[in-house]
């Protein structure tokens, strides 16, 4: 329990330390340190005796005040008085004026005949009784105002309630009640004065409503300040003020007399329009909106806004004639919406002239001239583009949003023109609103701010976005696989594939440059503006005919002759950092500083490079013979061509023209705004997923298998393996494609979303993309090289001659290589030069690092089926030793070391004292670690003289014979 | 969770959380102690009070918490703007009701408190002071004067 103790209220009514939000502001006046119920009036404490006197109508009041000291002490509270006279809202609406005159008049009649006057008693507890002097209600104005505001009121009454502490003590009777503040501006002195002056009106306040109206007012005045009155007046006849018994009856008479006052100001209004009279249009507006009580549609608004000329229209523009022969073409929109903005324009600038800025009535028009005359525009022209087709349809939506969003620019030119200038005089009709704003001294804030003006536009055009954005993602889906199943459906038959166009990476001397030039270009064609708002119908076309890779190649044509120039300035480093990054391996030492010499664009334009055949040559190749009877061969020519950059820029051009339309809406605010921001991501992803699933993955999957089925001893050339070479031209082609596509991520897509959000559904696509791009590289790269160590294999076998290594004795001694050594590490060389700059440095390395441990095995396994001789021996060594020198230019440390060991091991044939050899073969640190002498024993075997030095081997190695062995046996 | 409410008179109530949370007393002191299973004591509320009270809060223990800072102009609701579920629920001799009152005010259950008010000033509603006096159980302590004066002091007010 006690946990709990500390929170216990103290007393039962101890208001200190209980200050409830209820009663807050009373309690500090009865938390005086008397006996609790002291204070009591009846059952209940004061504060909550006032929050029941909230409850009380007016007239209720004065009984109360009657019934005890206390009591009518309360019906004095500030607070009280501070929610009555908020009632009236005086403030709010701006009509001091009107109240001061009307207690002007009152002031002028002569005084009511009861007696209006206090007698201030002289005597005992009354003292302290001071009624705001002698509250005559007529002449306050004389009165100085000594305390000016609430605050220092209550802290008048703070000193009052020390001085009553004392007094009460002297006092035996009853608690001495007390008075308000000897001010005229207190709550209670204002409502008083606001009342007297109502309710003298409220008697005039009848049936039949003309007679009200009469009766009211019944000299001529201006509307507005008849429509003020009343408006006071209705705000006087409240439920939360209650002045009369007969108050709602009173209420219902008035209401009619306003609504025959608004009728009359709706007829005054028209014919103020009719004579063009701005000013008895303006009186009749502000009067009208003055009285209009907030419920439903202001009826005088709403009427001028339905005669507007705008409205009845529609009949002279046809929007179908945008879409004349079927094509979108959008200048019958472009004159219908100067001419409708123009009526926009003159009658927003009539409505700021005339209409009363918080009525809105501008912003209403827009709204309506959006929704009933330009979205009725829009809705036949999409529908019938839709007909005509889903191209025409996805134009025509973001072209049509387009023409509309130039009304947000007209309307805030018609909100922020005449208003500003127009202020000063206005000072008349100035609502509340205006005086604060020129009371803060601020600059006139534009009628409709820029946000309500968008807005307009965006909830028209809502009812359009969701088949819109619906219909661009499937639309989008069904290009993109239109696209890739087109290309499958040309790999199948082998038609239309050869361009001889499409840059050609390893016809090139420097692949880098190349992609470099196609990314360059590439870049540029995405910095290029898609023109969405096609108002000629040929706009569109422009982005593709751009991305043409023949021009690439043009370009790159130019660039060797002309050049170069164009190629640096457009060197710009935000492009290149990003796209050339994986692609600058360490041969950027090789990039040639100088301008490539121009036979290079020539080579990569007719791409004959000496060491590969385009296919046509081949294909003309009359070796029927060589050639299986399988199509492979033939297939394997165009293994590179599986993968295609103009594929790659169909489906990036077709993605990319559907995100420009769509980030037309981007700056959709709300549910839309989410729905286009994602329409944008899904967009970016169904490009990765048919870039990678539907084209490169299928690519680099065929390939794979067709380098399977290679057979080197199929083949009469043996310097290439076609399909490496070609599937080494695939990873060029891929990583090309996969820097295009990181060019227009970040061109197109990087401002969309954040980048460092891993969870984002692009930046995971993307991330499953390259690692699927990745992962089929190196699937790839696997079957590669064991096409190509089959090939060398291949080569070492068929080219070493049965005596290469043990030639006649008398054969002169040529100390170089032999052939089939030659020829496979020329074979090597290439297909190891071919790879750099298309991938990884890491994956570079791990493809040599297998070349090596593969050529290693296979030369190992060639020497074990060889015979050599103390001659042969030399050569053995001469080819180890080009073995060695080209795997050490490879500069991969691990194999170069098992190379460097294998060289070693060449020593062994040369060697002719049998003891000696036997102490080499048990050195295994000569072979690094490489080879157990049980390994070089193997070697040894191969030696011509074996049979005659295998005993004193053994013995010298073993320390035992045959003889000694069978002994023990 | 429930929770236990002691009364003065020694009683104890078992509650929802959720309904003791209608009082805004209750709820800042379970804030600030967090859980408990000890009861919490309420000293200034008898079980009779209590248990009506508890009755208020069961029934309205889903309503939604009212908005802050409403604007008064329109919300004020009118002495008649009682749900008729509260009306009957506040049909109760004139000591209850002042009981009820004082113990919503206690318990800071600001919705309880105006039906509670309204209902009183309900009844004030076209009475004369002396049925006023005689509603609240007070005096006149005004010496004759001092009444012909807060009479001429309020006058204006009066619907004449």
């Amino acid at each position: 329990m006690d946990k709990w103790t500390a929170l216990e209220p103290v007393k039962l009514y101890d208001k200190a330390t209980k200050a409830t939000s209820t009663a807050a502001s009373v309690i500090s006046r009865f938390a005086q340190n008397q006996p609790s119920r002291a204070t009591y009036i009846g059952p209940l404490p004061p504060e909550l005796h006032l929050l029941i006197l909230e409850h009380l109508p007016l007239y209720d009041l004065p009984a109360v005040a009657r019934s005890s000291r206390a009591l009518s002490r309360l019906v004095r509270d500030e607070k009280l008085w501070e929610l009555k006279w908020l009632a009236l809202k005086v403030e709010k609406f701006g009509l001091q004026e009107v109240l001061s005159e009307l207690q002007n008049e009152e002031e002028q009649k002569p005084p009511p005949p009861r007696p209006n006057h206090f007698i201030v008693e002289e005597e005992s507890d009354l003292a302290l009784f001071s009624v705001g002097g002698d509250d005559d209600f007529g002449d306050f104005t004389e009165a100085p105002p000594t305390q000016s505001t609430t605050g220092t009121a209550t802290a008048t009454f703070g000193q009052f309630v020390t001085t009553f502490n004392t007094v009460a003590l002297d006092n035996k009777s009853a608690v001495p009640y007390i008075t308000a503040f000897p001010s005229h501006h207190t709550y209670r002195s204002k409502f008083i004065k606001a009342h007297r002056a109502l309710a003298a009106l409220l008697p005039k306040v009848v049936t039949p409503a003309e007679l009200a109206l009469s009766h009211l007012f019944p000299s001529p005045s201006k509307a507005l300040y008849r429509g003020r009155i009343l408006h006071l007046l209705a705000l006087f006849l409240s439920p939360a003020i209650e002045p009369t018994r007969i108050w709602s009856a009173q209420r219902e008479a008035l209401s009619a007399a306003i609504e025959k006052f608004n009728a009359g100001l709706v007829s005054a209004f028209d014919g103020a329009e009719e004579n063009r009279d701005d000013e008895g249009m303006k009186e009749a507006a502000w009067a009208s909106w003055e009285v209009w009580n907030g419920s439903g549609e202001w009826e005088l608004g709403k009427t001028w806004m339905e005669k507007r000329d705008v409205f009845y229209d529609s009949d002279r523009w046809d929007p179908l004639r945008n879409l004349t022969n079927n094509s979108l073409d959008l200048d019958p929109m472009v004159v219908f919406m100067t001419n409708t903005m123009e009526s926009v324009r003159k009658e927003g600038a009539l409505a700021i002239r005339i209409f009363p800025p918080s009525a809105d009535i501008l912003l209403a028009f827009t709204r309506r001239v959006a929704t009933d005359v330009i979205a009725e525009y829009i809705t036949p022209l999409l529908e019938r583009s839709k007909e005509i087709s889903t191209a025409t349809y996805l134009k025509a939506t973001p072209a049509t949003f387009k023409q509309a969003w130039r009304m947000v620019d007209d309307i805030m030119e018609v909100a922020q023109g005449p208003t500003s200038k127009g202020h000063a005089r206005k000072n008349s009709f100035a609502d509340h609103s205006q005086k604060s704003s020129m009371a803060n001294g601020k600059p006139a804030e534009p009628v409709i701010t820029r946000t309500q003006a968008e807005d307009v536009i965006f909830r028209m055009f809502e009812m359009f976005m969701d088949d819109y954005l619906t219909e661009e993602l499937s639309s989008t889906k069904k290009a993109l696989d239109a696209s890739c199943n087109e290309w499958d459906r040309k790999v199948a038959t082998h038609t239309g594939l050869v361009s001889p166009n499409a840059p050609n990476f390893l016809a090139s001397k420097n692949p880098a440059q190349v992609k470099r030039n196609v990314l360059a270009s590439f870049a540029d064609v995405l910095l290029l503006p898609v023109q969405v708002a096609a108002t000629g119908g040929t706009a569109v076309a422009k982005g593709i005919s751009k991305l043409n890779p023949q021009q690439w190649s043009d370009k790159s044509k130019m660039e060797a002759n002309g050049y170069r120039t164009p190629l640096e300035d457009k060197d710009d480093p935000n492009v290149f950092d990003l796209t050339i990054e994986d692609a600058d391996e360490p041969q950027d030492v090789e990039v040639h500083p100088s301008p490539i010499p121009p036979h290079i664009a020539n080579v990569s334009r007719s791409s004959l490079a000496p060491s590969r055949s385009r296919p046509q040559s081949r294909s003309g190749t009359p070796a029927p013979g060589s050639r299986s009877p399988t199509p492979m061969p033939s297939s394997f020519d165009r293994l590179e061509l599986l993968l295609s950059l103009d594929v790659a820029l169909e489906l990036i051009h077709a993605v990319r023209d559907s995100l420009a339309r769509v980030q037309t809406f981007q700056a959709y605010p709300g549910s839309f705004g989410y729905r286009v921001r994602d329409t944008i991501e899904q967009l970016f992803v169904l490009l990765l997923q048919a870039m990678g699933d539907r084209h490169i993955c299928p690519a680099f999957e065929k390939a794979t298998e067709q380098m399977k089925m290679y057979k080197p001893d199929e083949h009469e050339i043996t310097t290439s393996v076609a399909p490496l070479l070609q599937f080494f031209e695939l990873v060029h082609l891929a990583d090309t494609i996969q820097s295009m596509v990181q060019v227009f991520f970040d061109k197109e897509l990087a401002s969309h979303i954040d980048r460092t959000d891993f969870m984002n559904d692009v930046i995971r696509e993307k991330k499953r993309f390259e690692n699927a791009l990745d992962d089929a590289v190196a699937t790839g790269m696997n079957a590669g090289t064991e096409v190509l160590m089959n090939q060398v294999e291949h080569i070492i076998w068929s080219r070493t001659g049965p005596r290469e290594y043990y030639p006649p004795e008398n054969a002169p001694l040529e100390l170089g290589p032999t052939q089939g050594c030659r020829e496979a590490i020329q074979c090597l060389e290439m297909h190891c030069k071919l790879l750099k700059g298309s991938t990884s440095k890491e994956v570079l390395e791990v493809f040599y690092q297998e070349v090596g441990i593969r050529l290693h095995a296979i030369i190992q396994k060639h020497l074990k089926r060889q015979i050599v001789s103390l001659e042969g021996g030399f050569q053995v060594i001469a080819d180890l030793n080009a073995y060695y020198n080209f795997i050490a230019s490879l500069r991969v440390q691990q194999i170069t070391q098992d190379f460097s060991n294998l060289k070693m091991l060449g020593h062994v044939f040369i060697v002719s004292d049998a003891k000696d050899l036997a102490q080499i073969v048990r050195d295994v640190t000569r072979y690094g670690g490489s080879f157990r002498p049980e390994d070089v024993y193997e070697f040894i075997q191969r030696r011509a003289d074996w049979k005659k030095i295998e005993k004193t081997v053994d013995k010298t190695m073993y320390n035992l014979s045959f003889k000694e062995d069978c002994i023990i046996a | 969770m429930p929770i236990n409410l002691t009364t003065s008179d020694n009683e104890t109530f078992t509650v929802d959380k959720k309904v003791a949370e209608k009082s805004v007393l209750i709820k800042n002191m379970l804030e600030d102690v967090g859980e408990s299973d000890q009861a919490i004591p309420l000293p200034n509320v008898t079980a009779s009070v209590l248990k009506k009270v508890l009755e208020w809060c069961e029934h309205h223990k889903d309503d939604p918490a009212p908005p802050e800072n409403e604007d008064k102009d329109d919300t004020r609701k009118r002495t008649t703007d009682i749900s008729e579920w509260d009306q009957k629920f506040i049909a109760v001799d004139q000591e209850m009701l002042f009981e009820i009152i004082l113990a919503a005010n206690y318990l800071d259950i600001k919705a309880l408190l105006d039906v509670g008010c309204k209902t009183v000033a309900n009844m004030i509603k076209g009475k004369t002071p002396e049925e006023i006096r005689k509603l609240f159980n007070i005096v006149n302590d005004f010496t004759p004067e001092e009444e012909a004066q807060i009479k001429k002091e309020n006058e204006w007010a009066e619907d004449r």
